[in-house]
């Protein structure tokens, strides 16, 4: 029998696995588990390790092993409570996370876990409570901050919600939101004897929902500039001119406070009652709209009516796995006469395009949009837009375009709860899950809403 | 000491390979300095002449030997192979003679013959070309060029050159008014065609080609009871003629008499000298036997008619080939080439090309005939126009790259317009071919495996509706067994390969409708025969025009349909064509994997 020094070998994995060496960490954990594969903080380990390679009915098969081995351990429940939420198996994230906080009162992390998931089940109170009493046991809890903003904004205290969701950028990991600087964040004074420099943070539809507040803020601080990714260029010059846009820290001008785009609705006080909705604030170009309708009516002449569609979002985005779908998904709609669907679906899911054999056509344009100044031209040429939780969706709202969105059951806080419009977007209709990632009733909905002729008058595409 | 093999040539020439097919051209002597061997060669003439076949052939294999490039002794050499039927060499042989002397006429005449005989339609129309070039007004040429583009589907034209031939001898020939005939019942002109057939065999009643092809005019026009009189008529003359006999069969199984039918082919079976069917015959009997409901049998007798037809005129799936163009198209039309690539401008004032896709046997032919019922549709039928396009792309691009890369010229300020050109010569080869009738706003163009070119077709025609015939690809694959033909790269010679061939191209469909934008339709042949009117008036309505209830009676349509669906099509529609390959679920096994994600793709299921 050869001897292995089990417990240096554990370490080493262990070590890999914190500095990110997951492949070296899963060769030697499978070493282990191969010499002793009953030992349960191996078999824990080795499943985070398997989790983190994508790998996940195999974390889960190893992390129920080693907590059937009947060693209590609050780590492990912990940690596969996230794994039962990414398999969407709620109510055993549940139950695992509850087990957890009972075994370790005390870990604020245990906490936050259960607060997540208390979120992603729509229970906003629990979640609420959850985020409230790990903060109580760890006040800088960044992640338990962020957890609580996200359920106070979603039901509707905006007033709390802003001010815990400041803690956003200082979540581990998390992007930081600027290089670092010794200048400060604007609390909303106005000045005029320097720059603003506004940071056009978190995704793009955040940049299109958030970029409203730019009039207001050019009223305090009219030498205001934007520092943003260069594909938001088409929508914030619309605010200002392109020489205040920049795309390079290094370009950017000294500024005398700095402040992100998404922190705006604090500084303005927005709350559900008062939101800033100055609808339409984004025009398409008429020039161009002129060539897209021509281009959309040879492609699709006969058709009564034209709905864009979007079906999945960037699959990088943390919460894509709850807010995409699929173009099959679609099918209700491609089942109905006198409507032609026009893909504006971009980046990798805009492959399904090429799989689709439905009864309506499809018209997959997105294979031709550039920018964001041909996505908002081509959404003056369509009769509604259907889609997903996406920067599509914010555009066309922002438009003033009818458009339909798409929503998980626990969507993204800006959607609020059980209301079908939005205080950010008059031309909105909200679609939303009723059973958690189950998208075909609301496709059937959908399908059956436009039989009832909902979805915008038609448009003419001379 | 041991002395090398001598390596006699693969192509069966009875030459050494460093004489035939291995000879290297620069190591050649001059022509003058073999001079002295003429008189053998004029001996091996006279000897063939005389019927001494065997001196012939020493006398020109000797002289070949010291001279190979003798254009005497290879000629009585090609044609001493040819009479043995031994294609191969005869090919090598007679490619030889004419690449020694391209203005040699006759030479030019045989070569495009041959390859006419072995199916290379392409080739020989290239070679019939030069041939007219050579002697303009010489009927003979003229002649070949009529059979060559009747068989190239260009029967429009192939009819101009037969018409020459009658104005060039001014005399009416009786075979050359068969084959005049012939060409007019390929363009469905019936009346005309059998007018000539009379015309052809009262002025010689003994011609059997005449008499077979009138029957099949006839058999076409559903005049079943005239074309088994010519049948019988020929009957007394050649009783156990292989030709009359399949004929036969087939027009009995067009009557639903399918036992007779058999027993027909059985009949011509006995005949053979090695008892066997050949591959249309072993085709033919399968279909009967599927009509039959004997589903094992007739997948047997698919399967060796595949094998024979292998074996016999040695045509594989071209699979490198396929694999290198179709991997090229895949990464030449990207999204980010295409947005910097032109497209071509509509062209207004004529009818516009309406394209009908799909794999061989999937449908395409009762989609054409259903459009073209519509009064302003007419059908174009296999146009051979964009494959041709792509051969000649390279030149009228003046790019010294092939087919797609030949593309990267429109970024060149002197062929900005270059997709108009292309395009140009598309509609002119169209109105050459005078399918084009006063009042049409469309024209079908249903060429099988257009698809394979969708990105093309949609760079010069950006606004023509793309109707793609989908249909249950096991389904496809029954009626690959049961149908020869040779599109896709022969992709047909077996299951394998035609299950293969499928997979590539919908993955490169797949590609296109990924990268591009497109005016595509799917339409599933399964919905055309369940739900007709409904289809009927998504694919009208897709193409812009009124729905016209005579498309749902197309089988009244006068039309004749070529290819090999016309018997179906002019009968109403059925259901028994819709997942007939549940009879041939076993004998299908071996593709299913291969399709598998296809099949589940498209909707479909296997049971």
């Amino acid at each position: 029998m050869v001897p292995v020094p089990m417990a240096e070998l554990f370490a080493i994995a262990a070590g890999q696995e914190r500095a990110g060496n997951l492949e070296g960490a899963d060769r030697l954990l499978n070493r282990i588990l191969a010499v002793a594969p009953g030992q349960p903080d191996t078999l824990h380990l080795s499943g985070i390790v398997a989790f983190r390679l994508g790998r996940h009915e195999e974390a889960l098969a190893k992390m129920e092993q080693a907590i059937a081995l009947g060693v209590d351990v609050a780590l492990y429940l912990r940690n596969i409570c996230e794994v039962y939420r990414t398999l969407n198996r709620l109510d055993d994230a549940v139950i695992a996370a509850k087990r957890a906080v009972a075994l370790a009162p005390n870990d604020p992390l245990c906490l936050h876990n259960l607060a997540v998931i208390h979120y992603e089940r729509v229970e906003i109170d629990e979640s609420i409570d959850c985020a409230g009493q790990a903060l109580m046991m760890s006040p800088d809890l960044a992640g338990a901050h962020f957890a609580r903003a996200e359920a106070l904004l979603i039901k509707g205290d905006w007033a709390q919600g802003w001010e815990e969701y400041e803690w956003r950028f200082r979540i581990g990991g998390a992007a930081k939101l600027m290089p670092a600087t010794d200048k400060p964040q604007w609390d909303g004074t106005p000045f005029g004897d320097g720059v603003l420099l506004l940071v056009a943070d978190q995704g793009f539809g955040d940049v299109i929902q958030f970029c409203r507040y730019i009039p207001w803020v050019l009223q305090r601080c009219p030498n205001a500039a934007v520092a943003c990714a260069a594909e938001m260029i088409p929508v914030l010059r619309q605010f200002m001119p392109e020489d205040r846009l920049f795309v390079r820290w290094e370009s950017c001008p000294p500024h005398k406070a700095f402040s992100a785009l998404s922190s705006l609705p604090r500084l303005h006080g927005t709350r559900v009652e008062n939101v800033l909705a100055p609808v339409p604030y984004l025009r398409a170009d008429p020039v161009r709209a002129a060539a897209w309708a021509d281009r959309l009516r040879r492609l699709a002449p006969h058709s009564p009516r034209k709905i864009g569609i979007v079906w999945a979002g960037r699959p990088a985005h943390t919460n894509d796995r709850r807010r995409s779908a699929k173009l099959a998904d679609f099918a209700p709609l491609a089942a109905l006469p006198g409507i032609a669907l026009v893909s504006l679906q971009k980046g990798p899911p805009a492959d399904q395009a090429g799989q689709y054999f439905g009864h309506a056509p499809l018209v997959n344009i997105g294979a031709e949009v550039r920018d964001y100044d041909d996505t908002m031209t081509l959404l003056t040429c369509l009769d509604l837009v259907v889609t997903v939780d996406t920067s599509v969706g914010h555009l066309a709202a922002a438009m003033g375009r009818p458009v339909w969105i798409l929503l998980a059951t626990s969507p993204d806080w800006r959607w609020l709860l059980n209301r079908d419009d939005s205080p950010w977007y008059p031309a909105v209709r909200l679609f939303r899950q009723t059973l958690i990632r189950q998208w075909s009733d609301v496709f059937q909905r959908v399908a059956a809403a436009l039989v009832e002729g909902g979805g915008g008058s038609l448009v003419a595409t001379a | 000491m041991s002395q090398p093999a001598i390596q006699m040539c693969p192509c069966a020439s009875g030459l050494r390979a460093v004489r035939c097919c291995g000879m290297n051209p620069a190591a050649m002597p001059p022509p003058d300095s073999s001079r002295h061997l003429m008189p053998l060669v004029e001996r091996a003439v006279a000897a063939h002449r005389q019927g001494a076949i065997e001196l012939a052939e020493k006398l020109c294999l000797d002289v070949l030997e010291l001279a190979p490039d003798r254009p005497g002794a290879l000629t009585v050499l090609y044609q001493i192979r040819k009479d043995q039927g031994n294609h191969t060499a005869a090919e090598a042989l007679i490619r030889r003679v004419v690449a020694l002397d391209p203005n040699n006429f006759a030479a030019t005449n045989e070569c495009a013959l041959l390859l006419l005989s072995k199916g290379a339609i392409q080739e020989a129309e290239l070679q019939a070309r030069n041939a007219i070039r050579i002697a303009p007004q010489n009927p003979q040429s003229h002649n070949l060029m009529g059979m060559i583009l009747t068989e190239a589907q260009r029967p429009q034209t192939g009819e101009y050159h037969y018409r020459k031939v009658l104005e060039l001898s001014g005399a009416r020939d009786p075979i050359l008014l068969a084959n005049l005939a012939w060409n007019l019942k390929n363009q469905g002109r019936m009346d005309e065609g059998r007018t000539l057939y009379q015309e052809s065999a009262a002025a010689a009643p003994g011609i059997r080609q005449t008499l077979l092809g009138w029957a099949r005019l006839e058999e076409a026009d559903r005049k079943f009871a005239a074309a088994a009189g010519i049948l019988d008529r020929m009957e007394q003359q050649w009783p156990d003629d292989p030709a009359l006999l399949l004929s036969r069969a087939v027009l009995l199984g067009r009557m639903k008499r399918y036992d007779e039918a058999l027993a027909v082919l059985d009949e011509l079976a006995k005949l053979a000298s090695d008892g066997r069917l050949g591959p249309h015959e072993l085709a033919e009997k399968g279909r009967l036997l599927d009509q039959m409901g004997r589903y094992d049998d007739a997948f047997a007798a698919f399967g060796e008619g595949k094998r024979l037809s292998r074996d016999i005129g040695g045509q594989h799936y071209q699979d490198e080939i396929a694999g290198h163009l179709l991997g090229r198209l895949k990464g030449f039309f990207t999204a980010g080439r295409l947005n910097t690539l032109p497209r071509a401008n509509v062209r207004t004032g004529v009818p516009q090309p309406v394209f009908v896709l799909g794999f061989p046997r999937s449908g395409t032919t009762l989609m054409e005939q259903t459009l073209s019922a519509h009064p302003r549709i007419v059908a174009g039928d296999e146009l051979p126009l964009i494959d041709d396009l792509t051969g000649l792309m390279p030149r009228m691009l003046n790019s010294p790259l092939g087919y797609p890369e030949a593309l990267a010229e429109l970024w060149m300020g002197d062929q900005r317009d270059g997709l108009d050109n292309l395009r140009d010569y598309y509609l002119q080869k169209v109105a050459q071919m005078s399918i084009l009738t006063q009042g049409a706003a469309w024209f079908t163009d249903k060429m099988p495996l257009n698809e394979t070119h969708m990105g093309l077709i949609a760079l010069l025609f950006p606004d023509a509706p793309l109707i793609h015939v989908i249909r249950h690809p096991l389904d496809i694959m029954v009626s690959a067994m049961s149908n020869h033909f040779t599109h896709g790269f022969f992709c047909a010679s077996t299951l394998e390969t035609a299950a293969k061939h499928y997979v590539r191209v919908m993955d490169l469909v797949q590609a296109y409708r990924s990268e591009m934008a497109l005016r595509y339709l799917p339409v599933r042949y399964e919905d055309m025969v369940t739900n007709q009117e409904a289809t009927v008036r998504t694919v009208l309505g897709f193409i812009g025009a009124p729905f016209d209830p005579g498309c749902l009676n197309f089988h009244e349509n006068q039309r004749y349909a070529r290819t090999a669906s016309y018997a179906q099509v002019t009968e109403p529609l059925y259901d028994r064509s819709r997942f007939r390959y549940r009879h041939y679920r076993k004998h299908l096994e071996p593709v299913i994997p291969v399709l598998r994600s296809h099949i589940e793709r498209l909707g479909y299921t296997v049971e």
